[in-house]
């Protein structure tokens, strides 16, 4: 079946198999699909929840820089730097 | 599979001196000032630690170098790589205008086409049309990819966009994770 589908598309000369594989890889990568362990997931559903963990994660790394930003601010400036060593440390 | 350990000490290496360089040039920034320092400090971190091997670190240098401030960072940062990864061709592969004149025109074309391919639609068997809506869901949703992902609308082929939003997963989670374990430190 396959291989009717690329000789369909016809431009497209990608072997199915390396999408399959490279699919599957991402789908580790989630947090939810690799919890619910089903080989049912489709390539549409794991590039969805590909879009939306990758928001997650600018949000998120979005949000922590705000909050560092005002636990460095209310550090003195010139300790800051001393500040995160000390909390590297720990 | 988590992220490295090497690549989060790598990360938080040249996080802490883009953030060292930032502090030290402005003191008393204002929270919002930090803010972008610290955010810009760690994608710069982020794509120096993949030093121009994947396309989406290319394109934050690249995107940085734009800006002239932003650029003296970019070049701290990346010490003696950075005159080799801020030049726009190395990595990235070029989009000539011949291909985006063509995509447009292909666009224009596409309305025809779409009339075209509803008539089959209504006509042929449900499981053909199962497989086409699929295939345009999934053509969407790679385009929504290709926006998320910097440097996204320079790679031209599928299996490269799916292979550098591997790396890019993987680095942002680093990033997270470092930052998480920062912020809950202090």
């Amino acid at each position: 079946m396959s291989s009717r589908r690329s000789s369909q598309s016809g431009v497209s000369r990608i072997s199915d198999d390396q999408i399959i594989e490279l699919v599957s890889k991402l789908r580790q990568l989630l947090p939810e699909i690799r919890n619910r362990r089903s080989d049912k997931v489709s390539a549409s559903k794991v590039l969805q929840e590909t879009c939306n963990y990758i928001r997650n994660l600018h949000k998120e790394v979005d949000d922590l820089s705000e909050r560092l930003s005002q636990l460095l601010s209310t550090i003195d400036a010139d300790s800051a730097e001393a500040a995160i060593i000390r909390s590297l440390i720990m | 599979m988590p992220p490295p350990s090497s690549l989060k000490q790598e990360f938080l290496k040249k996080w802490m001196m883009g953030l060292h360089i930032c502090s030290s040039s402005k003191k008393n920034m204002s929270i919002l000032e930090r803010k972008k320092a610290i955010k810009l400090s760690a994608d710069i971190a982020l794509a120096s630690a993949r030093n121009g091997t994947t396309c989406w670190s290319q394109a934050i240098i690249v995107n940085a170098s734009q800006d002239d401030q932003d650029k003296i960072l970019v070049q701290h940062v990346l010490g003696r790589e950075s005159e080799r990864l801020m030049k726009k061709g190395s990595v990235l592969p070029l989009t000539s205008n011949k291909r985006i004149r063509s995509r447009k025109i292909l666009r224009r074309s596409c309305g025809s086409i779409r009339r075209r391919a509803r008539k089959t639609i209504a006509t042929s068997p449900p499981k053909v049309v199962a497989i086409s809506i699929a295939k345009k869901l999934i053509r969407k949703r790679t385009q929504l990819l290709k926006r998320l992902v910097p440097g996204g609308k320079f790679i031209m082929d599928e299996i490269s966009l799916i292979e550098e939003t591997l790396d890019y997963i993987i680095s942002l989670q680093a990033q997270v994770d470092v930052m998480r374990s920062l912020a809950n430190a202090s």
